[in-house]
């Protein structure tokens, strides 16, 4: 029976979810990464009040750098498991590259849900817009999951693979990295944002999803 | 073809020592301009070239077209590390800092930061083939940045960095001389470039 790439990529989605669950080896890298980096800053600095532009910086450093830990293994795992080649097999690759993302997205919103509220916490931060940090971390989170998936598939084939993940990823994801500092900023302040910020990353989101579709045809 | 870049070359450099004026309260050191534009520009060209060869691959799958992306990939890298050092000693001429990020300054960084990362993920895969396939696909990849590098990044920082020569009101603002001499260097750049990347390995 052949199943539309729509249920195949769901199915990925699904397997990927119960094997995540079952594992839990990546879900808890990227939290306890994401805990020890909030922890080691907010240590350091000790009570001092950060300002929110620098606050903005560093949510956004810990999450990407964070999902580096946590979705570098999308593809990875499966190649060591040795059912990349299966899956590739029996699913169409756009399937596997949607189911995969899809997966990516879930684990990074997660993520932020475990993270957002520690950080916010810690660094003893009001939020002044409640509604612009969601968007922009949803917006955010999109762009790394697609960029990242891509990424991660590219890093398949490497023997070096220490450190591989966030050098490639950051230069994509600066197009949606610079944008969302600047509109968490002031959704932390409460000052004016540019709404133009916010259509530039749909932009670049719907971008990096369609130019990931097209490039992963390439890889098999 | 050499010998017409090392006359081309000893011409530029005579005409830089001998008779272009000193850049008004800048100096003789302010003409590290002619070495610093042609050096940028073919950063950028390299970047291009190679992003075309990358697709040129994927699209055929020959071998020579990697060899080609990887070429220019390799001769940017240079370029774009003279084109920083050389610009960021004109920065602290004219601007009184090495670095401040500006956005021509962002934006030669991320270029550093893509060859650099392209060149790690090439030395990073063993198998040939597989190596070709994936620095293709990031090379097209991180052309996707180029519109965000272009058209947004200047619009959220304020740019001290003066307007291209070719700019989009189709304004000159320089001696003429001065002008000759500058796309005399970027023809020149662009040469050794051209000639480098036909060089039989």
């Amino acid at each position: 029976m052949k199943l539309s790439n729509f249920l195949q990529a769901a199915a990925i989605f699904h397997k990927d979810f119960l094997v995540g669950l079952r594992r839990r080896a990546a879900f808890a890298a990227m939290a306890m990464f994401s805990l020890t980096a909030i922890a080691s800053m907010s240590l350091s600095v000790g009570g001092i009040l950060i300002e929110p532009k620098l606050l903005a910086a560093l949510l956004w450093v810990v999450i990407f750098f964070a999902a580096g830990a946590g979705i570098s293994g999308t593809f990875e795992d499966e190649a060591a498991a040795g059912t990349l080649a299966t899956l590739k097999l029996y699913a169409a690759p756009q399937a596997v590259l949607f189911g995969k993302m899809a997966f990516t997205l879930a684990s990074l919103l997660a993520l932020t849900i475990f993270l957002l509220p520690v950080f916010l916490i810690l660094f003893d931060a009001a939020v002044a817009q409640i509604f612009l940090l969601l968007a922009t971390i949803l917006l955010g989170l999109t762009g790394i999951a697609a960029a990242g998936t891509l990424t991660a598939a590219l890093t398949v084939s490497a023997s070096t693979k220490g450190g591989l993940f966030p050098i490639l990823l950051f230069p994509v994801t600066l197009p949606i990295f610079l944008p969302a500092i600047s509109l968490t900023e002031a959704a932390l302040t409460g000052a004016e944002f540019a709404p133009e910020f916010l259509l530039a990353m749909i932009f670049y989101d719907a971008i990096l999803t369609v130019a990931s579709s097209i490039l992963y045809d390439f890889l098999d | 073809m050499w010998k017409l870049i090392i006359f081309l070359t000893a011409t530029i450099i005579a005409a830089i020592i001998f008779f272009v004026p000193p850049v008004q309260g800048l100096g003789e050191l302010a003409k590290i301009i002619f070495f610093h534009v042609p050096a940028a520009w073919v950063s950028v060209v390299g970047f291009f070239v190679s992003a075309f060869y990358a697709a040129k691959f994927l699209r055929t799958g020959e071998m020579k077209f990697d060899e080609l992306s990887a070429r220019a990939a390799r001769l940017g890298f240079i370029f774009v590390i003279l084109a920083t050092v050389s610009g960021a000693i004109f920065s602290k001429l004219t601007w009184g800092a090495y670095w401040n990020w500006d956005p021509r300054q962002t934006t030669i960084f991320v270029l550093i930061l893509i060859y650099g990362a392209y060149l790690t993920l090439r030395a990073a895969v063993p198998n040939e083939k597989a190596r070709a396939k994936v620095s293709a696909v990031y090379s097209l990849l991180s052309v996707l940045t180029v519109p965000f590098l272009v058209f947004i990044l200047p619009r959220m920082y304020f740019s001290l960095h003066p307007e291209p020569v070719l700019n989009s009101a189709g304004r000159l603002e320089m001696d003429a001389e001065f002008l000759a001499v500058l796309l005399a260097a970027v023809l020149d750049a662009t040469l050794i470039f051209w000639r480098l990347m036909k060089e039989k390995t």
